[in-house]
């Protein structure tokens, strides 16, 4: 279990979130929607101690870091060096031995291949495997489904699925509100710096529903796209 | 891009280009002093020094902006401006071939892109413990070529110094490896104390560099077995510089080493002795820069 309190981060006079408090349990999937620039990465990097904060971040296992699985919106990997070497590199950060990295890549990338090289999907792919090989106990999943093929798109949910089963915590963001529907327990919305509504599965389609109406509204009159034919 | 590196230091550009200018003669003159292969080492340093310009990013960078006949012109030209002290040098010197070679050699570098012709994944011995040897090898591998290939000069025309220049340049070219601080996600990811995260840096830096300079240290005392105290010496300082950057490294992060780090290098240079207060001095600045990633 991760535990929020009181979570509040400034950028100068810019106040990115503000008093947060929320928990994620063991063995459930938390999704966090909002718009660009409010604030899920942010909070993201916040948990994972990336970011100087006020209030209290907590977990089971201490410290929280030694156990979270960070996948980053664009992961950065060095020029020259193979998917294979970044997946070990991952691993012995956390004193992780992985004897057979290639039975173990189930995205079948090109593991000696350098990664630096690879499709934005690919480097998704493989960050994400690096993390799961790590055996964490959190997850934090930035954008996983970022730039990934519709395969990958559908193995990915089958691995969130899986932790969940394996009473791993995950935490997603994602901008393809299909992709939290088929994963998520819950849903969270992060709006200004708060997080201004929490849905459970029941009520993801009235979510989607009323972000379309708020998102949309009239923007299509606004574009006025008829008069250009 | 200098000047502005230099104003951020608190260094007045004018000081800092003096200093640099006399570092440089200095260098050159001690080097011509003490070897009579000094042209062909000064050579390689020069076009080594180039290796900064190739970098993918910043060529694509440029590539986009300029397009591709411009951006040869322009790197045809940074080349020659960064070589022209060792071309003038040379030149004083009357080493005229290796000013030739010099020149045709910048010229090739700036022209031929190694991205398409080496379209490979080099092998490295070092990647059971990604990341600095592992890509630094991948980027320097040439040179390590040419240190060795030094030593086999150095040995079969007796020339013990050149043996032992070619010793330092490995560890030269293995300091050159933990220059530039890495993203902080990579520090993060470490499940260790900071002051762990440290002496696991440096431990595998000291073996991977002792990998790589042993074989020399070897050959040199075999041949050279009057000079073993000298070898030993100069196998302890590439050590002691080695931790001192890395330290360094991290004293700083995540900015990169600044200026009064470099005079503390040069100060060390002159005076090796220092390094054994700065070392555990700069190591207790990294555990303290580096405790925000590690509670």
């Amino acid at each position: 279990m991760i535990e929020v309190r009181g979570l509040s981060k400034q950028y100068g006079a810019k106040e990115v979130l503000k008093d947060i408090n929320i928990a994620f349990e063991k063995g459930k999937v938390y999704g966090i929607v909002g718009e660009n620039g409010a604030g899920k990465t942010t909070f993201f990097r916040c948990i994972a101690g990336l970011e100087n904060y006020e209030g209290a971040i907590t977990a089971d296992l201490y410290p929280l870091k030694n156990h979270l699985g960070l996948l980053l919106t664009e992961p950065y990997f060095f020029p020259k060096i193979t998917g294979a070497e970044y997946i070990r590199l991952l691993c012995n950060a956390r004193n992780r031995t992985v004897a057979d990295i290639e039975a173990r890549n189930v995205f079948e990338l090109p593991l000696n291949q350098y990664a630096s090289v690879y499709s934005t999907g690919m480097k998704k792919k493989l960050a994400l495997t690096a993390i799961l090989l790590q055996d964490n106990e959190y997850f934090i999943l930035d954008e996983p489904y970022n730039g990934v093929d519709i395969q990958s798109n559908m193995l990915i949910t089958e691995i969130i699925h899986t932790l969940k089963a394996l009473g791993k915590t995950v935490v997603i963001s994602s901008h393809i509100f299909s992709t939290l529907s088929d994963t998520c327990d819950e849903i969270h919305l992060l709006r200004d710096g708060v997080f201004a509504e929490a849905v459970q599965k029941d009520n993801f389609a009235a979510l989607e529903q009323q972000m379309k109406a708020v998102t949309i509204g009239n923007k299509m009159q606004q574009l006025n796209l008829s008069e250009l034919k | 891009m200098l000047n502005r590196r230099f104003k951020d230091a608190g260094l007045e550009p004018w000081l800092a280009y003096l200093a640099l200018a006399l570092g440089f003669s200095g260098f050159s003159l001690y080097l011509f002093y003490k070897t009579d292969l000094a042209a062909p080492v000064y050579v390689l340093i020069a076009l080594a020094l180039l290796g900064g310009f190739s970098e993918t990013r910043r060529n694509d960078f440029l590539n986009t902006c300029f397009g591709d006949q411009k951006l040869k012109k322009i790197r045809v030209a940074e080349n020659l401006l960064a070589v022209l002290p060792f071309v003038a040098f040379l030149g004083y010197k009357q080493e005229l071939l290796s000013a030739l070679a010099l020149i045709s050699g910048c010229i090739l570098l700036a022209l031929v892109n190694f991205r398409t012709t080496l379209n490979v994944t080099i092998p490295t011995p070092f990647y059971k413990k990604p990341f600095e040897f592992t890509v630094g090898f991948r980027n320097t591998f040439y040179l390590i070529i040419a240190a060795y290939a030094l030593t086999g000069i150095a040995v079969s025309v007796g020339n013990f110094n050149l043996g032992i220049f070619a010793m330092l340049l490995l560890f030269v070219i293995s300091m050159s490896y933990y220059g530039r601080p890495e993203n902080e996600y990579y520090v993060w990811i470490h499940s260790h104390s900071a002051r762990q995260f440290l002496l696991e840096k440096i431990k595998t830096a000291l073996l991977y560099a002792s990998g790589l300079a042993l074989p020399i240290a070897l050959v040199l005392g075999l041949v050279f077995p009057q000079n073993l105290n000298a070898i030993l010496l100069c196998f302890l300082l590439g050590w002691s510089f080695l931790v001192f950057i890395i330290v360094g490294k991290y004293a700083a992060y995540p900015d990169e080493m600044n200026i009064p780090q470099g005079v503390l290098l040069a100060l060390c240079i002159g005076f090796p002795p220092l390094l054994i207060v700065l070392i555990p001095y700069l190591f207790r600045q990294s555990e303290n820069r580096l405790n925000r990633l590690f509670p």
